[in-house]
C-alpha cells in the first residue's frame, strides 16, 4: 500500500478520474440535448384507446401521442386522490399529447396505465399542424369546397393533399405580400412622414414641398390599396376549402385548410416517409418563423438575430481590442499606471454580465442613444430611434463584455513574437510603426483570432444583459432586409438564448414548449460550434501561414 | 622542464598532453646527445664496439621522431591550439626534425669511426681538433635542449652565438686537412673521412642553432631564421610575447 | 606593432601570391568607422568601458571574448540597436563618414540602412522569400516591380541561394532550412546596399556545412562591405576575419590583425582566452 502511494499511481488515478468526470458531464449534456432536441421532429405514432377511471360513468375515448411514461408509488397516487387499490405498490402513468386545445381545452393529460384499454394505432388518424391553437388530432371524414362535399373515403387523402398544397401556396403568396411589398410600402410611407417632419423642424417647408409630400403619400396609398385588394382576394381564395374531422369524443369539427400548415398520418407512414418528414420538419424549424407566442413554428429570426448580433459584435470588438492591446503592449510606458489599467481590464472579464446590461441600458441606450436621436433623428421624436434597445446596443454591450478576452489574447500573442523578428525589421531601417504593422501584427493574428473565438463563444451564449439592451421575445422584422440601408442597427432582434428562456419559462403551454426548448438549445449549440469552427479554421490557416520555426 | 607556462588550461588533459610532448622531446634530445657523445668518442678512440652500438641505436631516435610527430598531429587535429600552444607544437615538430638529423649525423660519424679503426691512425693533432670541436658541438646541443626545456630565449641566443665558434673550428680543420692532403697524397682517403666527420659536426651545430631559433620563436612569437645576430638580439631583448 | 622580417615576408608573399590572406596592418587601412572612448551603461552597471578602435573598410573585423564581455553590446552600438533597451546610456562617439552616429541630428532609420545587421537566430519575416528580400526597399518606398525583381535576384544570387529558391520565390520563407534562412536574412540585409554589415553570432544556430557556406559568403561580401562579426567560435574568427578584437568585462583588451592575435597575442589575457587557460 505504501509503495502504491510512493509509485505516484494515486495521482494518475486522481487526474484521470477528474478528466473522466468532466468528459462524462460534457457528453451527457450533449447527449441529452441531442436526444431530446432531435426527437422533437420525429413523427411519433398516435394511439387510440378507451380510458375508464374507477367511479366514472362511462369510458372516455383517448387519441394521442405518448410523450413520457413514469412509474410512481401507489401510496403517492392514493394521497393525490386517485383511486388505486390498497395493495398496488407501483403505478405507471403516461403523459399523452392529445392536441385539440381549442376543442377540449386541454391538450396534455396524464393517464394511469391500469385504467387504459388496449392501444390501437388506426391508420387514418391524422395530425394537423395549424397556424393557431397547436396540433389537431382526428379522423378525417370529408373534404368541403365552399361547404359542399367534394371528397370522402379513399379519394379524400390525395385530394386533401393537393388542396392543402394549393392553400399553402396561397398562404406563401400572402406572406410574401405582407412581409415584402406591404412592409416596403409602410417603410416608404414612414419615410415620407419623417421627411415631412424634418422639413417642418428645419422650417424649410414650402407649398411645393408639401404638395410633393402629399403626392408621394397619395401614390403610396394607392399602391397600398392595390396590394390590399390583392391580399383580400387571396384570403378569400384560401378560405375556399375546409376539412371535417371527428375528434376523440366523437364530435365533428371543421378545420379550414387556410389554417393548416401541414398534415400527416403517422400510423400510415413507412420508415423512409418518416425520415423524409423528419428532415423537412427539421429544416422547417430552422427556417420557419415562430407562431403562437413562439411555442410553434420555427426559430429563424432568433438564429438570424443571434448570428447578426455576434457578427456586429466581432466587427466592433476586434479593432477595439486589438488596438488597445497594441497600445498597452507596444507603446505605453510600462509602469504602475499601466499595471493598474491592465489589472482593471483583466478584472472587467469577471464582472457579472447583467452589470454590463445595466450599464448598456443606462449609458449606451438612454444617454448615447438619446443624444444620437436628438442630433440625427429629431423628426422621429418622441418615438426613439437609437434611444431604445436595439441590435447595435446589444452588440456594443457584448463587445464591451468580451473586450478583455480579446485584449488579453492579443497581448499574449504580441508578447510571444520573438524580439529577433522586430529587431530584424528595425535593423533594415523600419520605424517602430512600420515594424509593428508589417511584421508584428500579422504574426499576432492567430492570437487575435483565438481571442475572437473566445469572445464569440461567450457572446453567443449570453442572455441576461441582452434582455436589457435589445433582445425581445418577438421582433416584427429582421435586422437585415431589402429596404435601404439594408442593415438596421436600431432594430430590436430575437436571440436564441432568450428564446429558450422565453419558450421554456414564459410560455403558457409548458408541456408543448419542453421539446422546443431542447430543440432550440441544440440549434444554439450547433450554431456556436459552426461559428467557432469557422473562426478556428481561419486561425489555423493563419497559423500555417505564419508558422515559425519550432512552433 | 619549465612547464608552468604551458599548464593552466581548463582541460587538464590538454595540459598533460602538451607536457608529455615536451618531455618526449627532451628524452629524444637526451638520447641524441648521448648518441653524439658516444659517436665522437668512438671516432676518437677507434672503438668499433661503441660505434656499432651508436649505429644500432639510431633506429630508436627515428622511432622517437615518428611517435612525437604523430602526437603533434593529434593535438593539432583535436585541440586546434592557438598562440603559445600552437607555437609549441610547431616548434616541436621542427625541433624533432633537427634532432633526427643530428642523430643521423652521429650515426654517420660512428660509421667513419668503424672505417678509420681498420687502418692507420691519422695524426694526433687532427684528433685533438676534432675532439675540441666535438666537445663544443656536444655542449651546444645540450645547451640548445636546455634552452628549449626552460623556454629561455636568452640562453638560446647564447647557443646561437656558439655556432660561430664551431664554424670557425670547421674552417680551421678544413684548412688543416687540405694542407695534410697536399703534404702526402696517400693520406687523402683518410683525410676525406676526417673531413666528413668535421663537416658532420658543423652540421650538428647548424641543427642546434635551428633548435634555438625555434625556442626563440616559441617564446617570442617571431620567426628569427635567416636574420643576423643583431636583429635576433633585439627580438630576444624585446618585450615578452605573453 | 609586429613587423616581421621584411625579407622573409616578401619572400612568403611571393610564394603564396593571392592564395592566402596576407598580413595586414591597421595603419595602412582605410578606416570606415572609428570608435572613440565609448562608454555604455545599463542603468548603473557599465557594460562598455572607454572602448576606442578603428574599423577598417572592406575588411572583416571579429569580436571575441567570453559571454557577457560586451562584444554583442558593442556590435549593437554600431546601428544603435541599444536604443531599444530601457535605461541604456551611451557616452563617447562612433564616427561613420566623419559624423558621430550618436549625434542628435542622426536619422536612426537612415543609419540602419547604412549599417545592416544579421542576428544569431535566423529571423525571416512571415512573408514570402521574395517579400523578405524586398522588405527594406519597400520601406524606402520602392514599389517598381522591375527594380524589385532585379534587386531581389541580385541579392539572392549574391548569397548563393538563387539556385535553391528561384522556383519558389513566392513561398513562405519559413519553409527554408536554418542555413538557407540565415543566408536569406543576409540577402535581405544587402538588398538595401548598406556599407557595413554587423553579424551577431550568425552561425551559432547552424550546422557545420551551413556554417561553412556562411563563412564562404563572408569572404565574398568583404569585397564590397565592411563586416563586423561577433562570434563565440574562435576558430571561426581565425578563419574569416582580417582583424580581431578581444574583449573582456567591457574593455577592449587587444585589437590586432587576426594572424597575429591567434599566433602571438600581445596580452596575456588574450592568450589565456584563445588557448583555453584560466588567467
Amino acid at each position: 500500500m505504501k509503495e502504491w502511494w510512493k509509485s505516484g499511481a494515486p495521482w494518475i488515478w486522481l487526474n484521470g478520474g477528474a478528466v473522466t468526470i468532466s468528459m462524462i458531464m460534457v457528453f451527457g449534456l450533449l447527449l441529452l440535448i441531442l436526444v431530446r432536441g432531435f426527437g422533437n421532429f420525429w413523427p411519433h405514432g398516435i394511439f387510440e384507446t378507451t380510458y375508464m377511471e374507477p367511479g366514472a360513468d362511462a369510458p372516455v375515448r383517448v387519441i394521442g401521442e405518448l410523450r413520457r411514461s413514469e412509474t410512481l408509488t401507489g401510496e403517492a397516487m392514493r394521497s393525490a386522490g386517485v383511486d388505486i387499490p390498497e395493495d398496488q405498490v407501483l403505478v405507471e402513468r403516461h403523459l399523452v399529447k392529445m392536441g385539440n386545445r381549442d376543442v377540449t381545452g386541454r391538450d396534455f393529460g396524464y393517464f394511469i396505465d391500469d385504467f387504459m384499454d388496449e392501444w390501437r394505432y388506426p391508420e387514418d388518424i391524422t395530425v394537423l399542424e395549424r397556424r393557431e391553437w397547436g396540433d389537431f388530432l382526428g379522423t378525417p371524414l370529408r373534404l368541403l369546397e365552399n361547404d359542399v362535399t367534394v371528397a370522402v373515403g379513399d379519394s379524400l387523402w390525395p385530394e386533401f393533399q393537393q388542396r392543402l398544397e394549393r392553400s399553402n401556396d396561397l398562404f406563401d403568396e400572402i406572406r410574401r405580400i405582407e412581409r415584402g411589398a406591404i412592409g416596403n410600402v409602410n417603410f416608404r410611407i414612414e419615410r415620407v412622414r419623417l421627411d415631412e417632419r424634418r422639413a417642418e423642424l428645419r422650417g424649410t417647408t414650402t407649398p411645393e414641398l408639401e404638395a410633393q409630400f402629399a403626392q408621394r403619400r397619395a401614390d403610396l396609398e394607392a399602391e397600398y390599396r392595390v396590394l390590399e385588394e390583392r391580399l383580400n382576394r387571396l384570403y378569400d381564395d384560401a378560405a375556399r376549402d375546409s376539412l371535417v374531422l371527428r375528434v376523440a369524443d366523437g364530435q365533428e369539427v371543421t378545420v379550414r385548410l387556410a389554417d393548416i400548415v401541414k398534415a400527416w398520418q403517422p400510423n400510415n407512414m413507412s420508415i423512409p416517409a418518416k425520415v423524409g418528414f423528419y428532415v423537412s420538419d427539421f429544416f422547417g424549424f430552422i427556417f420557419g418563423y415562430p407562431r403562437e407566442a413562439n411555442t410553434e413554428g420555427g426559430i429563424f429570426p432568433a438564429i438570424f438575430g443571434t448570428v447578426v448580433m455576434v457578427l456586429v459584435m466581432s466587427i466592433i470588438v476586434t479593432p477595439f481590442g486589438v488596438l488597445a492591446a497594441i497600445y498597452l503592449r507596444e507603446y505605453a510606458k510600462q509602469g504602475a499606471l499601466l499595471k493598474t489599467i491592465r489589472i482593471s481590464v483583466y478584472n472587467l472579464a469577471g464582472v457579472p454580465s447583467i452589470v454590463f446590461g445595466v450599464f448598456g441600458l443606462g449609458f449606451f441606450v438612454y444617454f448615447v442613444g438619446g443624444q444620437i436621436d436628438q442630433a440625427f433623428y429629431p423628426e422621429a421624436l418622441p418615438a426613439p430611434t437609437f434611444g431604445t434597445p436595439g441590435l447595435f446596443w446589444a452588440s456594443l454591450t457584448l463587445a464591451l463584455l468580451t473586450l478583455p478576452v480579446v485584449i488579453v489574447s492579443t497581448e499574449e500573442g504580441l508578447a510571444r513574437i520573438p524580439s529577433t523578428i522586430r529587431e530584424g525589421s528595425l535593423a533594415l531601417g523600419a520605424t517602430k510603426g512600420e515594424t509593428l504593422w508589417k511584421v508584428v501584427v500579422p504574426l499576432a493574428t492567430p492570437a487575435m483570432m483565438t481571442g475572437l473565438i473566445l469572445a464569440i463563444a461567450r457572446a453567443a451564449g449570453e442572455v441576461a444583459p441582452l434582455m436589457l439592451v435589445g433582445v425581445v421575445k418577438l421582433a416584427p422584422t429582421l435586422p437585415i432586409d431589402g429596404n435601404f440601408p439594408f442593415i438596421h442597427l436600431e432594430r430590436k432582434i430575437m436571440h436564441m438564448g432568450f428564446h429558450i428562456y422565453d419558450v421554456g419559462f414564459q410560455s403558457p403551454h409548458a408541456e408543448a414548449a419542453e421539446q422546443l426548448v431542447y430543440a432550440t438549445a441544440l440549434i444554439l449549440v450547433l450554431l456556436i460550434v459552426v461559428l467557432n469552427l469557422t473562426a478556428i479554421t481561419i486561425r489555423n490557416h493563419l497559423r500555417e501561414k505564419y508558422r515559425a520555426e519550432g512552433d | 622542464m619549465e612547464s608552468k607556462r604551458l599548464a593552466g588550461h581548463y582541460s587538464h588533459r590538454y595540459d598533460s598532453e602538451l607536457e608529455e610532448v615536451v618531455n618526449r622531446v627532451l628524452a629524444m634530445g637526451g638520447l641524441v646527445e648521448s648518441q653524439l657523445t658516444r659517436a665522437i668518442q668512438s671516432f676518437l678512440d677507434a672503438d668499433t664496439a661503441v660505434a656499432h652500438e651508436v649505429i644500432d641505436t639510431d633506429t630508436r631516435v627515428n622511432s622517437f621522431e615518428v611517435a612525437i610527430d604523430e602526437r603533434c598531429v593529434e593535438i593539432l587535429a583535436r585541440r586546434q591550439p592557438a598562440a603559445l600552444d600552437l607555437r609549441l607544437v610547431v616548434a616541436v615538430i621542427k625541433t624533432i626534425t633537427d634532432l633526427e638529423r643530428i642523430g643521423d649525423l652521429a650515426e654517420g660519424i660512428a660509421r667513419m669511426a668503424v672505417r678509420l679503426a681498420d687502418g692507420e691512425r691519422p695524426r694526433k693533432q687532427l684528433f685533438r681538433d676534432i675532439d675540441t670541436m666535438g666537445r663544443r658541438v656536444t655542449t651546444m646541443v645540450h645547451d640548445a635542449l636546455d634552452a628549449f626545456a626552460r623556454m629561455d630565449p636568452a640562453a638560446a641566443l647564447d647557443v646561437v652565438r656558439q655556432d660561430f665558434a664551431i664554424d670557425a673550428d670547421h674552417e680551421a680543420i678544413m684548412r688543416q686537412n687540405a694542407t695534410f692532403m697536399m703534404e702526402d697524397p696517400r693520406n687523402i682517403t683518410r683525410m676525406l673521412d676526417v673531413t666528413y666527420a668535421a663537416r658532420a659536426l658543423e652540421r650538428v651545430g647548424d641543427h642546434a642553432r635551428n633548435m634555438c631559433e625555434y625556442t626563440i620563436y616559441l617564446v617570442k612569437g617571431r620567426d628569427v631564421r635567416h636574420i643576423d645576430l643583431a636583429e635576433m638580439e633585439v627580438v630576444v631583448k624585446g618585450e615578452t610575447a605573453s | 606593432m609586429s613587423q616581421r622580417n621584411p625579407a622573409a615576408s616578401s619572400m612568403s608573399a611571393g610564394l603564396f601570391e593571392g592564395s592566402t590572406r596576407t598580413v595586414r596592418s591597421l595603419a595602412d587601412e582605410e578606416i570606415a568607422i572609428s570608435v572613440e572612448n565609448l562608454d555604455l551603461y545599463y542603468g548603473d552597471t557599465q557594460a562598455l568601458k572607454s572602448v576606442s578602435m578603428k574599423i577598417p573598410k572592406q575588411r572583416v573585423t571579429a569580436f571575441i571574448g567570453p559571454s557577457g564581455c560586451g562584444k554583442s553590446t558593442l556590435l549593437r552600438c554600431f546601428n544603435r540597436m541599444n536604443d531599444l533597451v530601457d535605461g541604456c546610456r551611451i557616452e563617447g562617439a562612433i564616427n561613420l563618414h566623419g559624423a558621430n552616429i550618436y549625434d542628435r541630428k542622426t536619422d536612426v532609420a537612415e543609419l540602419r540602412r547604412q549599417v545592416g545587421m544579421v542576428f544569431q537566430k535566423p529571423n525571416p519575416f512571415p512573408k514570402s522569400i521574395y517579400e523578405n528580400v524586398a522588405y527594406g526597399l519597400r520601406l524606402q518606398g520602392v514599389n517598381n516591380k522591375r527594380v524589385l525583381d532585379e534587386v531581389v535576384e541580385r541579392s539572392i544570387k549574391a548569397v548563393g541561394l538563387w539556385d535553391e529558391v528561384k522556383d519558389r520565390l513566392q513561398s513562405n520563407a519559413f519553409g527554408l532550412s536554418g542555413g538557407q534562412q540565415q543566408r536569406l536574412v543576409i540577402a535581405r540585409a544587402i538588398a538595401i546596399e548598406p556599407e557595413v554589415i554587423l553579424l551577431d553570432e550568425p552561425t551559432s544556430a547552424l550546422d557545420p556545412i551551413s556554417t561553412a557556406k556562411i563563412e564562404e559568403l563572408i569572404e565574398e561580401l568583404k569585397e564590397k562591405y565592411t563586416i563586423l562579426i561577433v562570434t563565440h567560435n574562435m576558430q571561426q574568427a581565425a578563419r574569416v576575419s582580417d582583424y580581431t578584437a578581444y574583449m573582456y568585462l567591457g574593455e577592449l583588451i587587444e585589437y590586432a590583425d587576426t594572424m597575429h592575435l591567434f599566433t602571438n597575442p600581445r596580452e596575456k589575457a588574450t592568450e589565456d582566452y584563445i588557448t583555453g587557460r584560466y588567467g
